[in-house]
C-alpha cells in the first residue's frame, strides 16, 4: 500500500529525515518509535504532504500511484489521513462544524458510534481545540482521523499527555481502525499505548533521522525500556 | 442657518475622501403610501440575505420613499413606521427628535442632507412598554447611476420597550456610481432596548456616509451589528452613542473590504452617566487593494465600563488595514481596556485543515468564517440566520469561491 523509498525530508535548510525506506500493507499496524527530535513527526509530516516540510529526494507511493509532491489535500482523498500531534486551537470554527463537513465529504456513516467511543459528544460546540484537555485534543483528532475512513492512518503521538482513561480510550480507537481494515502507522515516543494494541505488525525505531532498526515488539521494546533509545541504537550499530 | 450650512457644504469633511456633492443628481422627493413592490426590487434584496421582501416596512429606492408593509401587525403594537417628513407633518413630536442627535451643521452631508433630502428616511416610534414580537425591516437602495440618496431615519424606543430594526442598503448589479448619506438619529428609553443591525452592499463606485448618533436613556440598551461585505467607492462613518446611567451598549462590526475602496468605519461611546458600560467589536477583512480604517473611541465621562477589541485579517498584499482604538477616562474609577491586533491567517491552521481534505481555499475560507465569527446570540433567529448568512458569503468571496 505504501512504498517509502530513499525519502529525504528538510525542514528549513536542515535535513531531518535521512534516507528512509518503508513499506506498509494493507491492514498492517506499524509502529515508528524514537526519542524526541528524531524525525518521526516530520515523516509523517512528509507522508501527508504538509508545506511546512520539504522532500528533498526520494519518493513515495501509495496504491502505487507517486504521491511524492502532491498537496495534502489530495492525498487525503485518496485516503491518507494524519493524527496530528499538537492541532491547532481555530477560534471561531466549531468542531462540530468540521465533523459536519467531513462527514458530507468522506460519506461516513457510523460517525455516532465512534463519537461515543471516543466520548466527543459534550466538545461539538466548542470552537476548534480551543481549551481542549490533552485527553480531548487527542481524542477529538483521532475522531477526525476515523471519520476519513482511511486506508491508511498517520497517527503522530496519540497517547501523549493523556491520562489512563483516555490513553485506553485511544486504544480501543486505533485497534477499531485496524479491525475495519485501515493501514496504521504510529508514532510514539512513550511505548506506553502499545500494551493496549490488540496487534503491532512491525516495529521501527528512528534515530536523529533514520530508521535503524525493524522488527517486531517483542524483539524491541524490552530493549529500550532497559537501554533505553540511544543505548539501543548503540547496540544496533555495535552488532 | 442656511446661510451657514451653503458655506459649510463648501468644505471638506474632516474625515475621509471628499466627495464633489455636485456631480450626482437629485430628483424630487416623492412619498408612496402603498408598498408598490417593483419587480427590480424583488431581485435585489436577496443581496441583503433577505429574500422575503413583504417584510419591509419602509423602502426607498432613490428618492421614492414607499411604507405600509405591515403597518396592521406592527400598527396592532402602537408601532409607527412611516417616512419622516409624513412624521413631521402628523406627530408634533417627531419635530422635538428631529436633528437633535445630529446636527445639520456638522459637515457638508449632514447639511446637504438638511437643505436638499426632504426629510425621507424611515420615522419609527415604539410606544412604551411595548416588546415587539418582529423584526422591523427597512432598505434602502439606489438604482440609478450617479443618483445621490438622503435619508433621515430617526428611531424611538420608548421607555421600557424593546424592538429590533433591521435596514439594508445597496444598490443592484449594474448600478456604478452613487452616494448615500444617511442621518440617524435613534433614541432608546429609559429601561427600553434597540437591536439595531444594518447590513450595507454597494458597488465600487458608490460612495457611503452615514451619520449617526444615539442616545441611551438610563437603563437603556443599545446593540449594534453593522456589516460590509461589497465593495465601495468610499464609506465614511463614526457613530456616537451616549450612554445615561446604567445604560450599556455593544457595538460590532465585520467589515468585508474589497476592490479599491476605503472603508473608514468607527464606532464612539461616551459613557455619560454613571454605572454605564459599553463593548466595541470589529472584524476587518481586507482583500484586493482595499483600504480599511478601523476606529473605535470609548470616552468615560463617569465612573463605568468600557472595552474595545478590534481584529484585522489582512489577505491581500496590496490592502492595507489601520486600527485605532482609543480609550479615553475623565473620571477616575472608570475602566477601560483595548485590544487590537491585524495578522494573517496561520500557516499552521490552514496546513491543518488541508491535511483534513480541505482545497487551500475551501480551508481559507473556513478560517476567514472563524475570525469574522461574532456572537449574535441574543439576536432575534430571523436576524440571527440573516447575518450569518452574510457572513457565509464574505468567507467564500474574499478568497474566491
Amino acid at each position: 500500500m505504501l512504498k517509502v523509498a530513499d525519502l529525504e525530508v528538510c525542514v528549513g535548510s536542515k535535513k531531518i529525515v535521512k534516507n528512509v525506506n518503508l513499506s506498509v500493507g494493507h491492514n498492517e499496524l506499524h509502529v515508528i518509535i524514537g526519542p524526541n527530535g528524531s524525525g518521526k513527526s516530520t515523516l509523517l509530516s512528509a507522508l501527508m504532504g504538509l508545506p511546512r516540510v520539504k522532500i528533498c529526494s526520494g519518493s513515495i507511493l501509495f496504491n502505487n500511484v507517486d504521491i511524492t509532491y502532491i498537496p495534502p489535500y489530495e492525498r487525503a482523498k485518496l485516503g491518507i489521513a494524519l493524527a496530528h500531534q499538537n492541532p491547532p486551537s481555530i477560534r471561531g470554527v466549531k468542531f462540530s462544524e468540521i465533523v459536519k463537513n467531513m462527514i458530507k465529504r468522506c460519506g461516513c456513516s457510523d460517525f455516532t458510534i465512534m463519537s461515543k467511543m471516543l466520548r466527543v459528544d459534550d466538545l461539538m460546540n466548542r470552537d476548534l481545540f480551543v481549551g481542549f484537555s490533552g485527553g480531548e485534543r487527542k481524542r477529538a483528532e483521532l475522531y477526525l482521523v476515523m471519520l476519513q475512513n482511511p486506508k491508511l492512518a498517520l497517527l503522530d503521538e496519540p497517547d501523549s499527555g493523556v491520562d489512563v482513561e483516555s490513553l485506553n480510550i485511544i486504544a480501543n480507537a486505533i485497534n477499531s481502525l485496524v479491525r475495519r481494515g485501515s493501514s496504521v502507522i504510529l508514532v510514539t515516543h512513550s511505548g506506553s499505548i502499545l500494551s493496549r494494541l490488540e496487534r503491532v505488525d512491525r516495529v521501527h525505531l528512528m534515530f536523529d533521522g533514520s530508521i535503524v532498526y525493524s522488527g517486531i515488539v517483542d524483539e524491541i521494546i524490552p530493549l529500550v525500556f532497559k537501554y533505553g533509545f540511544k543505548g539501543v541504537v548503540e547496540r544496533i550499530r555495535k552488532s | 442657518m442656511r446661510d451657514n450650512l451653503l458655506e459649510i457644504i463648501k468644505k471638506s469633511a474632516p474625515i475621509g475622501p471628499d466627495i464633489d456633492l455636485s456631480k450626482y443628481e437629485l430628483g424630487e422627493p416623492r412619498i408612496h403610501s402603498s408598498l408598490n413592490i417593483i419587480e427590480e426590487f424583488n431581485n435585489i434584496t436577496s443581496k441583503l440575505g433577505i429574500e422575503d421582501t413583504s417584510k419591509f416596512s419602509y423602502i426607498q429606492i432613490n428618492e421614492n420613499a414607499m411604507y405600509e408593509a405591515l403597518k396592521n401587525v406592527l400598527g396592532n403594537y402602537g408601532v409607527k413606521v412611516v417616512p419622516l417628513k409624513k412624521a413631521l407633518e402628523e406627530f408634533t413630536y417627531a419635530k422635538d427628535l428631529t436633528w437633535r442627535l445630529v446636527s445639520p451643521e456638522t459637515d457638508k452631508y449632514t447639511a446637504a442632507t438638511y437643505l436638499y433630502g426632504g426629510e425621507l428616511g424611515y420615522f419609527i416610534y415604539v410606544p412604551p412598554h411595548t416588546k415587539v414580537p418582529i423584526p422591523i425591516y427597512s432598505c434602502l437602495a439606489i438604482t440609478s447611476n450617479k443618483k445621490v440618496q438622503f435619508a433621515h431615519n430617526v428611531v424611538y424606543v420608548d421607555e421600557g420597550s424593546e424592538a429590533q430594526v433591521i435596514t439594508g442598503c445597496l444598490v443592484p448589479h449594474g448600478v456604478k456610481e452613487g452616494l448615500h448619506i444617511g442621518i440617524s438619529e435613534f433614541y432608546v428609553g429609559g429601561n427600553a432596548k434597540l437591536t439595531f443591525a444594518m447590513i450595507h452592499s454597494w458597488a465600487e463606485g458608490v460612495h457611503v456616509r452615514p451619520r449617526t448618533t444615539v442616545n441611551v436613556a438610563p437603563g437603556g440598551e443599545y446593540v449594534s451589528y453593522y456589516v460590509i461585505y461589497s465593495p465601495v467607492a468610499s464609506l465614511q462613518t463614526f457613530p456616537t452613542t451616549i450612554l445615561g446611567s446604567n445604560s450599556k451598549t455593544s457595538s460590532t462590526s465585520v467589515i468585508a473590504g474589497s476592490g479599491s475602496g476605503v472603508y473608514d468605519v468607527g464606532s464612539r461611546v461616551l459613557l455619560s452617566g454613571d454605572d454605564s458600560s459599553a463593548e466595541i467589536i470589529s472584524k476587518v477583512v481586507a482583500t484586493d487593494s482595499s483600504e480599511i480604517y478601523a476606529r473605535s473611541d470609548i470616552i468615560a465621562e463617569s465612573v463605568g465600563r468600557g472595552h474595545v477589541e478590534c481584529l484585522g485579517l489582512l489577505l491581500s498584499p496590496n490592502s492595507k488595514i489601520s486600527s485605532i482604538p482609543s480609550i479615553t477616562s475623565k473620571k477616575p474609577g472608570a475602566i477601560l481596556s483595548h485590544e487590537a491586533a491585524i495578522g494573517v491567517i496561520a500557516e499552521e491552521e490552514l496546513e491543518y485543515l488541508m491535511s483534513k481534505g480541505f482545497r487551500e481555499d475551501e480551508a481559507k475560507s473556513v478560517l476567514v468564517r472563524g475570525f469574522i465569527d461574532v456572537d449574535l446570540r441574543g439576536l432575534p433567529p430571523a436576524i440571527k440566520y440573516e447575518i450569518e448568512k452574510i457572513l457565509d458569503t464574505i468567507a467564500r468571496s474574499v478568497v474566491g469561491i
